[in-house]
């Protein structure tokens, strides 16, 4: 066993937390904005259609024990073909870390840092993340293995909503109709983006083949649970009517309350989401790094690290308008759909059809 | 001083001397007769012209032949030497002369052939006895004994428990472990470092318990050492640690004999010094540092309670100060109302920001700290009362820093001084200097940060190949029992699992008795 290799329970928390980021505190503004009170039934249906990309995924890295997608695109479009690819997922994964960086940004300058520059709170994040990256996927697991328990203070922190609650005020259930909750659950889809990350981590995990297929969904699966309960409880706090001026509807739920000790849990809350933000985007730096080393041929991805990040730094203070940002969102949004939820199912189709596979894995 | 000095020459003329000597000794055989005295001239040639290197000629009572003796006055025992050597020569009888006198050479002392060792046997404390058969020497090993007495060591005291402490001499402290693990398995081996100063370190491992691949480590490494002087337990501290750089502690360090046999036991290995009280114990991870021997003789859910203090002092140390930055500096809304207005009142007329406050006290604590460790303890206690009643009261009067911040500051230091290491305790005082700017410059952000920063670096930090922050990271749940609390002695039926031991399962069925 490698240095490198990781465990089952490691690949877990790595899915996990790469899951669980940014989109917690906007996930019920964005959801509701298309499917209203029905945007939980969304979520659901988003958390349905991951397990298939997670399915397709699976299989595609268990064609080629052992390599990661940047090995896997050469071997089945051929080499020129599969740079083009490489290029285009190193360049895709690198814009979802700039997404993350830039939504970071945005609720980090309007709700803790006021007046410090934009530039500083992205520099911070991205440099952390090259110290974070230089490592092996086992370290980082380790590390997000023992930042998930403050999870625990989040949903405790939630769960205090429950003393002030309107059950009525998510119903009535399906009203917006069947096409508005399909078309909210691409929105649904964005938020739970991490598990594209199993395209490069799948290589490092070695155990049964079986069992890393029901690691991948039970992490899915957690987070679709974990989002559903925070959709469903801020719908069930604020008014239907309410929700609409409140894009962080999870941040104006703890801002009411107090404590005799504390005065403002958003603050404790946004602090413990920092965390969350932060192993989402040194995953998808580490990846985007990875990518760099397949496409110059490095021989460590550490060497590539910094330039990715400052890369994404670099991009990443370019939008400074909220509506700039919520455009970037969108066309990011689209591609992450296209590369990290439907091509994984075409790539498979492809390795199929074009009988690739590696030598010595079981044909099925 | 002097005598660091002098092996130096050694160093640079034993070698030819020592080629000379044999072709001596070869050539003496075939040709003409070596007399005793132009052996002893090749000996103590190497050593210059030092005073207390003693040479006594005595001739026996029944032939002339003489009988040298070589010594290093300083380091040997002279009564030793008479009672030992000289005196029964003297009561040798006047019959069978040679006979009796081989006898007695033979069984009271050790017969050497190799000329070369002559100065290093010289140098460890023993006295060289030649004859007129220049083909070979004796010696005998006659220490002068210069150890104080086994005492509790001042910096680890504890409450209930054994109370010695490891001292200047390595026979004695390893005699300590062993008195402790009477067991055949105890293994120890003598390693020698710096070339002039031929410090003797002891490897001690338990063979069947411990993972050999960290011992060969830790051997390897100690023998790739190559310096002219080791003085200090800090010099093979700092030469075999795994990351130089880190803030914190890989080895751990302890006076306790106890501590040492408790962490042999686990499977761990140990190094004891020469000259030195301290031992080093590793491959140790975070937690062994917040270990102490009297939590193992309290009733175990007291221990556990103080285990879990010191863990969390860890925090407070660290960030406390740091966390009161950023909420007055920028997260002034995290105030209780009740206590808002008490807080603004203490901080109005203050002239500077919190970060220079922090600073300030922060530097005054570390000068105290410093400035007593060095006085005796009656003008210590003098400085304390000074530095902190007077300065701390003043201070505030003066205006200079708000009440809260010395209160603030003085939880910080004693939450800093609860780590039971004081190598740990010294970390966590330096870690919240950059917790305390980070905080000035981004609030809740940069402590946020710094935590992440300081996990992660917890988390790839390796120990001779074990990971550092286990049971944390690596997560293993089983190996808490001894980490952030102390389960019942019953329960330790696991040695933890990071030090990948021989044995992993402890024979611990302490109350049989209760199960009929």
């Amino acid at each position: 066993m490698s240095s490198q290799s990781i465990t089952h329970r490691q690949l877990f928390f790595l899915i996990f937390q790469t899951q669980i980021g940014v989109g917690v505190l906007s996930l019920p503004y964005s959801l509701f904005v298309k499917a209203k009170t029905d945007g939980w039934i969304s979520l659901m249906l988003a958390g349905i259609f991951i397990q298939f990309s997670l399915l397709a995924i699976w299989k595609l890295c268990n064609r080629f024990p052992k390599s990661t997608i940047f090995d896997i695109l050469p071997k089945i479009m051929g080499k020129p073909l599969g740079f083009v690819f490489n290029f285009i997922y190193t360049l895709h994964f690198a814009f979802i870390s700039i997404l993350i960086l830039a939504l970071y940004n945005q609720v980090v300058g309007k709700w803790i840092l006021f007046d410090t520059p934009h530039w500083v709170i992205i520099f911070i994040m991205a440099f952390t993340g090259v110290y974070f990256i230089t490592s092996t996927p086992r370290e980082m697991a380790r590390f997000f293995t023992i930042v998930t328990p403050l999870l625990l203070i989040l949903l405790g922190l939630i769960l205090y909503a429950y003393t002030d609650l309107h059950l009525l005020y998510i119903f009535p259930v399906g009203s917006v109709g069947v096409s508005n909750i399909i078309r909210s659950s691409s929105d649904a889809m964005v938020s739970l983006l991490g598990f594209d990350v199993a395209l490069v981590f799948l290589a490092y995990t070695s155990g049964a083949s079986n069992k890393k297929l029901k690691v991948l969904s039970f992490a899915s699966l957690s987070v679709t649970l974990i989002y559903l309960f925070i959709v469903v409880t801020t719908y069930m706090y604020f008014n239907p009517l309410e929700i609409v001026i409140v894009p962080e509807p999870v941040l104006y739920m703890l801002k009411a309350f107090s404590f005799t000790v504390i005065e403002r849990t958003d603050l404790i809350f946004l602090s413990i989401w920092i965390i969350s933000v932060a192993t989402s985007f040194i995953s998808y730096l580490y990846v985007a790094s990875k990518g760099l080393q397949t496409l110059f041929k490095l021989k460590k991805h550490e060497s590539a690290a910094p330039f990715i990040a400052l890369f994404c730094f670099l991009i990443a203070i370019i939008p400074n308008e909220k509506l700039e940002i919520l455009t970037w969102n969108k066309y990011i949004s689209m591609t992450s759909l296209l590369f990290s939820g439907i091509a994984p199912i075409f790539l498979l189709l492809i390795a199929v059809i074009r009988k690739k596979q590696e030598k010595g894995t079981a044909s099925s | 001083m002097t005598f660091f000095k002098k092996p130096k020459k050694l160093k640079q003329e034993a070698a030819p001397v020592h080629i000379e000597e044999k072709g001596v000794n070869t050539e003496n055989k075939t040709e003409e007769k070596t007399t005793i005295d132009d052996v002893l001239s090749q000996v103590k040639k190497p050593f210059g012209s030092t005073d207390d290197l003693v040479t006594q000629i005595i001739e026996l009572p029944g032939d002339e032949s003489k009988l040298a003796f070589l010594y290093i006055e300083s380091i040997i025992d002279k009564q030793l030497v008479q009672s030992q050597i000289i005196n029964p020569v003297f009561e040798i009888s006047h019959e069978n002369v040679q006979e009796s006198f081989d006898q007695m050479m033979n069984l009271a002392l050790k017969k050497q052939t190799d000329f070369t060792k002559a100065q290093s046997l010289l140098l460890q404390s023993n006295t060289l006895v030649f004859t007129e058969d220049t083909s070979c020497f004796y010696s005998l090993a006659t220490p002068v004994k210069t150890e104080r007495d086994i005492t509790e060591p001042d910096n680890e005291t504890i409450i209930r428990g054994a109370h010695d402490g490891f001292i200047e001499s390595l026979s004695i402290n390893l005699a300590l472990i062993r008195k402790r693990l009477k067991t055949p398995k105890l293994t120890i081996k003598y390693l020698r470092v710096g070339n002039e100063t031929h410090t003797t370190i002891a490897l001690l491992y338990v063979d069947n318990i411990a993972n050999m691949d960290y011992v060969k480590e830790v051997e390897r490494r100690i023998r790739s050492i190559e310096a002219d002087a080791v003085y200090t337990p800090g010099n093979i501290e700092e030469s075999i640690e795994d990351k130089p750089f880190s803030f914190f502690p890989q080895i751990l360090s302890t006076e306790r004999p106890d501590r040492v046999a408790a962490n042999l036991m686990e499977g761990r290995i140990a190094l004891v010094y020469d000259t030195s009280p301290t031992a080093h114990v590793m491959p140790v991870n975070f937690f062994t540092f917040y270990q102490s021997v009297d939590d193992y003789n309290k009733r175990w859910i007291i221990g556990s309670f103080f285990r879990s203090i010191r863990l969390f002092s860890f925090f407070i140390a660290m960030g406390l100060p740091a966390v009161y930055i950023a909420i007055v500096s920028f997260h002034f809304e995290v105030i209780p109302f009740g206590l808002i207005l008490l807080i603004k009142s203490s901080l109005e007329d203050i002239p500077y920001p919190p970060l220079f406050e922090a600073l300030l006290m922060e530097l005054t604590i570390e000068l105290i700290r410093e400035a007593s460790i060095r006085l005796p303890t009656r003008i210590g206690s003098t400085i304390a009362i000074v530095g902190g009643l007077v300065i701390g009261d003043a201070v505030v009067k003066a205006g200079l820093v708000s009440n809260l911040m010395i209160i603030v500051v003085a939880i910080t230091a004693i939450a800093a001084y609860i780590v039971p290491s004081n190598e740990m305790s010294a970390a966590v005082r330096i870690l919240r200097f950059p917790f305390m700017i980070a905080a000035a410059t981004m609030g809740f952000l940069g402590i946020i940060f710094g935590i992440m920063i300081l996990l992660f670096h917890l988390c790839r930090l390796y120990t001779f190949g074990a990971p550092y922050f286990a049971p944390l990271a690596p997560f293993k749940w089983k190996d808490f029992k001894d980490a952030i609390i102390r389960v019942p002695f019953w329960m330790m039926n696991r040695r933890p699992q990071d030090l990948q031991t021989q044995q992993e399962s402890l024979d611990n069925q302490t109350r049989k008795w209760d199960k009929s």
